[in-house]
């Protein structure tokens, strides 16, 4: 694949804050923890065929996790940063194992609807657990101490950690298992007649994905400073297949482009308007009449119809 | 134990209110039934219904025959903006992948959301409730406000009317076909896209009626859409996709789960919805009357 | 005198009402090439999915080289050593020819889990040998959806024959294709299990097909064993004739 453009992004993202104010540096987060989140996503989209309707209560458990570590503000600075990101993962990753288990057993509309349900069910313990989460008003006043607390700062330890997640992720994504379950998005029933347990390496890629997603929500509450149970509604859970869709399912990237975009579109046309809603949803409803494939899909083939190749094979091809 | 009057005022309540579900979820299924495509786009077509009948009710007399006019409009106004919808957006995608399925539908809801906004503004709306249903009821010591009671009778209604049409027509019986075998449907030479047409339509009617009945008795402001959709959703998983029977036990059941949850323990209620939806996805996908498997 | 390579006792199927498996005895000796014939419903693709799995059978037994396999789920079935092929193509369309066939031997070598190693040319080697065994060698790189029905059940086969089995069950392998086609193709398959040792049951329709390379032959007919034998036996039993021969023979 050509490693050009996201090296050259890699590069720009490295130098941001050498050209740009301290506010971009809070935009900047924003886009490291959505592109991370949006590729992650993407495992399961674009290389596992699955559609997860919940990924929000993934990302919101990790901002949760990294919250309340957080808070402790004993802890020693290097132990905090490590603390932080690995809570958030193994909070995540713990609630997709949970969550994975009963959702992988049904594919399709069915599993999606799953991890609706289940999502919502953490959506209102977060509103209910006051004295954890805080309910309604959430968790504010998030920041690490020190250099590492202030914008320019902080955005070099997220882009650490967005760059490791990705690096990860995409040796995932180029490995046997990877291989795997990209056969196993394309013919589901005879992957398993090839020897390979499809719920197991489904619920692997999930978890996987989950904990990376809660990774990027981690980065996003400590730059942001604050979580709320709104990042766990339903509505939430909308956004990383937006981004993904936007950007472009069929590469590694496509999503963190899309992320970019995104992010971007919503600082400029906030600041303009309240009707940010009303912008986005005119956007996607392009995007998903006109140009399926995302931005890197217009950047190879142009406009076109959504084209049925890219469906998951809903009868024949899946295992129940 | 209960005191007993607590327990005949929450069930009147669970049951009006179930009611009030089984209008968006009775649609929200046959859609699924027949289109194969959640549409979360529901919720905005009953706060639709809602906002038309604030509107209307703003110009129309305050006569007896008004609130008929009221609750025909909106399920009109509604049924229009389904018809809109589903022939210039949402028969483009009926072969694509769900993620796009997903994404236009909820593409709808932040347009629709915003366009309420902007029409109606940004505050609570209400509607006056129609003089002749004010007031209480009284019965063995109890008393029950009327409005519910006529929420009840009206879903009871429309269930009735529902299930003539599903069992009784024509159009009826190709739906119901059509919930199960979409593909024998276009082999006997129905035309399926006038059919699909007409049962968006129809979800959409039952959907503003809802939300025009809704109106009296509920916060009419940007977010309803969003709000009523989650309840419809496990409504309409637990009854069964498919089954505007399924959606009627399932909404009463609902109904009845959040009225007297709210008295046990606040958040109980809906967990206990978001359980059983999981519970069912898992073990019994088809819910307790599904049709499509 | 060896194990059989698949012993199946009274195997029964009902679905609802309908009973698909009415009791089928049947013993596959390795190195057997048995076809299995029978009219549309008479329960072959029933018994391919209940042997292998994919529907449980509501009673009966199934042993694989004297292991009991009643009832397993179709992923230990298949590393058992037992490959099948599907009567609708069955293969991964957005995958190369040659990168369907690496799926197949990265999951016969356990390696579906290995996730931090590349799996690029990953078993390059040998995908493309089985390629060229079943004929396929210049199209590897091509796209499995973009090639002809012929070609993807060629793709099938090589899929199969990725995972070393012992047992090929192939259901209706020369559906789809033209008479010359049928023959050639079966033949292929009859040379690779002979060259490589391999025990063979296929489903079939066509009886030129079915007595160019078959060993011995079963007969299903609603959910039960009509007759077996060899070829030339099964051919003169009147009831073959009488329910299904009529007009091939």
């Amino acid at each position: 694949m050509n490693h050009a453009a996201p090296l050259a992004a890699g590069l720009a993202l490295v130098a941001l804050p050498l050209v740009l104010p301290d506010f971009w540096m809070f935009i900047g987060v924003e886009v490291l923890a959505f592109a991370l989140y949006a590729v992650s996503f993407n495992l399961l989209l674009g290389y596992g065929g699955m559609l997860s309707f919940g990924h929000a209560a993934f990302f919101g458990a990790g901002g949760y996790a990294a919250a309340l570590v957080a808070a402790q503000r004993s802890l020693p600075l290097p132990l905090m940063l490590v603390l932080v990101p690995a809570a958030a993962m193994l909070t995540a990753g713990a609630a997709a194992v949970l969550i994975g288990l009963f959702s992988v057993r049904r594919a399709g509309i069915y599993f999606a609807m799953l991890t609706f349900a289940f999502q919502m069910l953490l959506y209102t313990i977060a509103l209910k657990a006051t004295s954890l989460t805080g309910g309604d008003d959430g968790l504010t006043g998030l920041k690490l101490p020190g250099a590492i607390g202030r914008p320019v700062g902080y955005y070099y330890f997220a882009l650490a950690l967005t760059a490791a997640g990705l690096y990860v992720l995409h040796r995932l994504v180029h490995s046997p298992f990877g291989a795997t379950l990209r056969a196993l998005r394309a013919n589901a029933l005879r992957v398993q007649y090839l020897g390979v347990d499809v719920r197991a390496h489904r619920l692997a890629a999930f978890v996987a994905s989950g904990a990376f997603s809660g990774l990027a929500g981690a980065l996003f509450a400590l730059s942001s400073g604050n979580v709320f149970p709104g990042w766990l509604n339903w509505t939430a859970s909308a956004t990383p297949v937006v981004m993904a869709v936007l950007g472009g399912t069929a590469t590694f990237f496509g999503p963190a482009l899309g992320a970019a975009v995104y992010v971007v579109l919503e600082v400029v046309i906030s600041g303009h308007t309240e009707y940010w809603p009303l912008t986005m949803g005119v956007v996607i409803t392009i995007l998903v009449l006109l140009a399926p494939g995302g931005l890197t899909g217009l950047w190879k083939t142009g406009f076109g119809r959504a084209r049925a190749s890219r469906a998951v094979p809903l009868s024949t091809g899946e295992a129940r | 134990m209960h005191n007993p009057v607590v327990v005949a005022r929450q069930t009147l309540a669970g049951i009006s209110n179930g009611m009030l579900l089984f209008l968006i979820s009775a649609g929200l299924s046959l859609i699924f039934g027949v289109l194969r495509i959640l549409n979360f786009a529901h919720g905005a077509l009953f706060m639709l219904g809602a906002l038309i009948a604030v509107s209307l009710a703003a110009v129309l007399p305050a006569a007896a025959g008004s609130f008929v006019v009221v609750l025909a409009g909106a399920a009109a106004g509604a049924a229009l903006l389904g018809t809109v919808i589903e022939t210039g957006l949402l028969r483009r995608i009926y072969r694509a992948p769900h993620e796009m399925q997903l994404l236009l539908t909820f593409a709808l809801v932040l347009m629709l959301g915003d366009a309420a906004k902007l029409i109606w503004g940004r505050d609570e709306q209400s509607v006056a409730m129609p003089a002749l249903l004010t007031g209480s009821a009284h019965a063995l010591g109890v008393s029950f406000p009327l409005y519910r009671l006529f929420l009840i009778a009206a879903g009871a209604a429309v269930a009735v009317g529902l299930w003539l049409v599903l069992h009784r027509s024509r159009w009826g019986i190709f739906i119901r076909a059509a919930t199960m075998d979409r593909d024998m449907l276009s082999a006997l030479g129905v035309n399926t896209r006038t059919l699909f047409t007409s049962v968006f339509a129809l979800g959409a009617a039952l959907a503003g009626l809802g939300g025009a009945l809704a109106a009296p008795i509920v916060a009419v402001g940007p977010g309803l859409h969003v709000q009523v959709l989650i309840d419809a959703f496990a409504v309409v998983v637990i009854g069964g996709l498919g089954s505007v029977s399924g959606a009627f036990l399932a909404s009463l059941l609902v109904g009845l789960v959040n009225a007297f949850g709210v008295l046990a323990f606040p958040g109980l209620a809906v967990v206990l919805t978001f359980l059983c939806m999981a519970i069912v996805l898992i073990v019994r996908p088809r819910g307790l009357l599904g049709t499509v498997e | 005198m060896s194990e059989p390579v698949l012993t199946v006792e009274s195997l029964v199927k009902r679905f609802g009402g309908l009973t698909a498996l009415d009791g089928v005895d049947l013993t596959v000796e390795p190195g057997e090439f048995r076809a299995i014939i029978g009219p549309n419903g008479a329960g072959k693709s029933t018994f391919f999915n209940a042997l292998t799995g994919l529907l449980p059978p509501d009673s009966g037994r199934i042993a694989f080289s004297g292991h009991d396999i009643t009832g397993e789920a179709p992923h230990r079935v298949a590393r058992r050593g037992i490959a099948r092929t599907f009567q609708i193509t069955s293969v991964f369309g957005d995958l190369t020819a040659v990168e369907n066939v690496q799926v197949a031997l990265i999951a016969h070598a356990r390696r579906s889990w290995s996730a931090w190693q590349r799996a690029r040319g990953l078993g390059a080697a040998r995908a493309h040998e089985l390629l060229d065994l079943v004929g396929l060698a210049s199209s590897a790189a091509r796209p499995a959806a973009t090639l002809s029905h012929g070609d993807q059940k060629r793709l099938e086969l090589a899929i199969a024959l990725a995972g070393e089995p012992q047992l090929l069950l192939l259901d209706e392998p020369t559906a789809g294709m033209a008479a010359q086609e049928r023959l050639e193709s079966i033949q292929l398959v009859h040379r690779i299990a002979i060259e490589l040792g391999l025990s063979c049951v296929f489903t079939e329709h066509d009886m030129a097909v079915v007595f160019a390379v078959a060993t011995r032959i079963t007969v299903l007919h609603q959910g039960r064993v009509l007759a077996e034998g060899s070829p030339a036996e099964v051919r003169a039993r009147p009831e073959v004739q009488q329910v299904y021969l009529g007009e091939a023979a």
